[in-house]
């Protein structure tokens, strides 16, 4: 990191304000051409309004100033910071599914056109083979983006921002780009990541899997209630430092509890198939967490899915003795199982309903009486919901959507757990949710053990299954081939969801 | 497509991470969104004043009152028809037809002769069919509830026409079924009345009854709905049948006001419906589909039409106004929704 060179990016006192609160309060930072630049802080603490001022959707106050690649960025306009050099990578990647590579790529660009506007395919279709080539992938570029694997679609959205319609792209911001890869798929993201980089762009990298960060960042920068608490050289810190750094407050960790008693089976699974899921066979217990591991397209994400009752199998599940009909959430719940689906936004939240609607969706009798709703009664409970998950802000009549990612993960969980369940179905339960929410949830999760509950959670996040788990299972090709027991590390978890594909290939 | 899905698909953005609103301060939105929600009602307070200002004589009269009301009140009706469905997240595209049949239906067996109680019940009857079958429609046969109900439109309107023969029936309506159509006790036409009991009716069951939370969650977020135990399916069919028993329950008291039966009758009832129940959506309950926001746009809407008539407008103006009032309402439904979020 030579001083010579000007900075890719300068910031300069960066403040924003919603109604009263201060979302960013005077955030200054430098990076320079060249280098991985990963931005973390727990969610709330301004990254996010920080990125939607660069890209144009927030404009600061006056005061702040932001020099792209040494020239003043005018605020609150998309085409200014696109044409100043700033791309943006979202964790949705913007790609759309239907269409192929070639087209996705020339989406913003506009098609290479001959005489009367006829698309020169050919030429389209060996521009897009090059621009995904020199990112190292081999991808046919007449495959439908929807046919990729996740890693290949991110290879795609990053293309397209690095080749938007000229200019010099001097800032490439990836907003998680790895919460969807499996990882295997994670390293070759980084391989890209790091040949962008050694072509002097500078990459702003967002995620909440701090060992990505060691792995990939040179330097890091720290934000807390939107100030700016450290920018330091990733080599100089360690993971307990920088969590501090990012709670301000060392991490308690999860399991200094005492180890519940297991007891009998609550949840009983058998010859159990799906649509990738093959003849899978699981028990279980009161009083355990039973973590399922393995990677994209090991099953694991139908068997929750089929477990919750949200997808149709063959076989038998069956809960305290009582058998469950396929695809019927609703009877799932009735028997005791309640699930927390994967992607919230899609599968769980009720978006534009206050927080109090999105808790008691699930069962409103204890709350009517002869056919009619007495909100007084629900409303009380909802503030005990609220105090026990620790919502914040304890406000039920927000809508859900207004809340940051952990405190809507909180508000699902809630809405799982108030049911009293027998048995808890977590699917990626701390996806895109910050450390400290995380190990809050996970809290949450094991301080219910000793009611009884067993909980099945299947997470792609082996660190997650490692401090949450009793036992885990391992998902290869639809089946469980593997079972680890305590101690679990995180590690031993991913190397075993990989094991077979080393022997294989 | 509800309109909060309508507007959720006009504001896609990145909802992790929301820093700020998280501690969005209560003073600057609340009042905000207090005008906007009642919005509706100040216009129509404006209007009112406009009117009875420019033509103190023919406006403000008892008269135009009643004969807005009077004559609002069966649109008000199909409206709100539409809301249940709009609130599941279904289209019902064959709320007019429905209530032009049921006009047709009633109108024919006056003409048969038949006791007036069991044809009003008979059109009752039909309109649960009618609303039976849309459900078969969308909820087992899995077709477009927008395509589906369309196709039931045009499948009614032929059905009208084969039993009025084309004709306009006149025969045969018994007094005492033109009388319950007819009255004004105490000067309130009792299309007035029928309206205010099926919108407080309505009004309970979408905002007191688990049923209503159950319409509006499926609606907002279906899978999610599903996951979290609502017999998704069930609701939407329960709601296209709501909404086929009032439409049958407009047509029954607008072949007791009008003592005709033709199949012209309905289908200009199917704009006006959308009109209403889409800025309603922006009205008391920001965001949803509800009763009482749908009355103050029928209301809004047909005030403005009559003091336009009243001024010597063309009779087309009527169509100009929902038409325009129905494009305005979806595009200020999905601003709200970007303001709310920023």
């Amino acid at each position: 990191m030579s001083s010579s060179s000007s900075p890719a990016l300068r910031v300069v006192n960066l403040t924003k304000t919603f109604g009263g609160a201060q979302a960013l309060k005077g955030i200054s930072l430098e990076i320079v051409p060249g280098e991985i630049h990963a931005l973390v802080g727990e969610n709330g603490s301004g990254k996010s309004t920080f990125v939607k001022i660069l890209s144009g959707y927030h404009s600061p106050e006056s005061g702040g100033v932001v020099e792209v690649g040494g020239a003043a960025l005018s605020f609150g306009d998309a085409e200014a910071s696109q044409t100043a050099g700033l791309r943006f990578v979202h964790q949705d990647l913007g790609l759309i599914d239907e269409l192929t590579c070639a087209e996705n790529l020339a989406i913003g660009r506009g098609f290479d056109t001959a005489f009367g506007r006829r698309i020169r395919w050919r030429r389209e279709h060996e521009a897009a083979r090059a621009a995904l080539a020199s990112l190292g992938y081999e991808i046919d570029p007449r495959r439908p983006v929807g046919h990729l694997s996740v890693s290949e679609r991110t290879a795609v959205a990053i293309a397209r921002a690095v080749s938007v319609h000229g200019g010099q792209t001097h800032v490439v911001v990836l907003d998680e780009p790895t919460v969807n890869l499996p990882r295997a798929e994670i390293q070759r993201l980084f391989r890209l990541l790091r040949l962008l980089r050694d072509r002097g762009v500078a990459l702003i990298f967002i995620s909440h899997h701090l060992e990505e960060i060691f792995e990939l960042a040179d330097r890091v920068t720290v934000l807390r209630d939107g100030e700016v608490v450290a920018t330091r050289p990733v080599s100089e810190l360690d993971h307990d430092t920088l969590i501090e750094a990012m709670l301000g407050r060392a991490l308690r960790t999860v399991r200094g509890d005492v180890r519940s008693d297991v007891g009998a089976a609550v949840l009983t699974v058998r010859g159990v198939s799906g649509e990738v899921v093959r003849d899978v066979d699981l028990t279980v217990r009161a009083g355990e967490v039973v973590g399922v591991a393995g990677i994209t397209g090991s099953g694991r994400d139908e068997l929750a899915r089929l477990v919750g009752g949200g997808a149709p199998f063959v076989g038998h599940i069956d809960a305290g003795g009582q058998p469950l009909r396929p695809n019927r959430p609703d009877l799932f719940i009735r028997a005791g199982v309640v699930s927390v689906p994967a992607e919230r936004k899609a599968n769980a939240a009720l978006p534009e309903h206050s927080v109090r609607e999105n808790l008691t969706i699930s069962d409103l009798t204890p709350y009517t009486r002869w056919k009619v709703l007495r909100r007084s009664a629900e409303r009380s409970d909802v503030r005990t919901l609220l105090e026990t998950f620790h919502i914040r802000p304890t406000l039920p009549e927000q809508p859900v959507d207004a809340l940051s990612g952990g405190n809507q993960q909180k508000v699902m969980i809630a809405r799982a757990m108030r049911l009293e369940p027998r048995v808890l179905v977590l699917d990626e339960p701390t996806q895109g949710v910050d450390v400290g929410a995380q190990a809050e949830l996970h809290r949450l999760v094991r301080g219910s053990l000793a009611t009884g509950l067993g909980v099945l959670a299947c997470s792609s996040n082996s660190e997650e299954l490692s401090e949450i788990a009793d036992r885990v299972l391992i998902m290869r090709g639809g089946q469980v081939v593997d079972e680890l027991t305590a101690p679990l590390s995180a590690d031993d978890i991913s190397a075993a969801t990989l094991a077979k594909q080393k022997e294989t290939s | 497509m509800s309109t909060t899905e309508a507007t959720a698909a006009a504001t896609q953005e990145s909802d992790r991470d929301v820093a700020i609103p998280a501690r969005r301060p209560r003073g600057r939105v609340v009042p905000r969104l207090g005008l906007d929600r009642f919005s509706g009602l100040y216009v129509l307070g404006a209007l009112v004043l406009a009117y009875g200002i420019w033509l103190p004589d023919t406006f403000l009269t008892s008269e135009t009152a009643r004969s807005v009301a009077d004559g609002q009140a069966i649109a008000a009706i199909v409206a709100l028809a539409l809301v249940v469905p709009l609130a599941a997240g279904a289209f019902d595209l064959s709320v007019a037809a429905t209530l032009g049949f049921s006009v047709c239906l009633v109108a024919w067996l006056q003409g048969h002769h038949v006791n007036p109680v069991l044809s009003v019940l008979a059109a009752l009857a039909v309109g649960i069919v009618i609303g039976a079958v849309n459900s078969f429609v969308v909820v087992v046969l899995r077709v477009n509830s927008f395509i589906g109900t369309l196709g039931m439109s045009s499948l009614l309107a032929a059905a009208s026409y084969w039993i009025t023969g084309g004709q306009t029936l006149i025969k045969g309506f018994s007094p005492d079924l033109l009388r319950a159509g007819r009255a004004q006790p105490a000067h309130i036409p009792v299309t007035v009345l029928y309206l205010v009991g099926t919108a407080l009716v309505l009004w309970f069951v979408l905002e007191h009854t688990p049923l209503g939370r159950y319409f509006y969650a499926v609606g907002a977020n279906p899978r999610a709905a599903r996951l979290a135990g609502l017999r998704v399916d069930r609701l939407v069919a329960r709601s296209l049948i709501l909404a086929g028993f009032l439409s049958a329950l407009g047509g029954a008291i607008l072949a007791a006001k009008l003592g005709l039966g033709s199949p012209d009758v309905g289908p200009p009832y199917l704009l006006p419906a959308f009109s209403a129940a889409f800025l309603g959506a922006t009205q008391i309950r920001s965001g949803r589909v509800n009763v009482l926001g749908t009355l103050v746009a029928v209301y809004l809407l047909g005030v403005g039409v009559k003091g336009l008539q009243l001024a010597g407008a063309p009779s087309y103006v009527s169509d100009l106004f929902n038409g325009a009032a129905l494009i305005v309402a979806v595009a200020l439904a999905a601003r709200t929704s970007r303001a709310s979020r920023t």
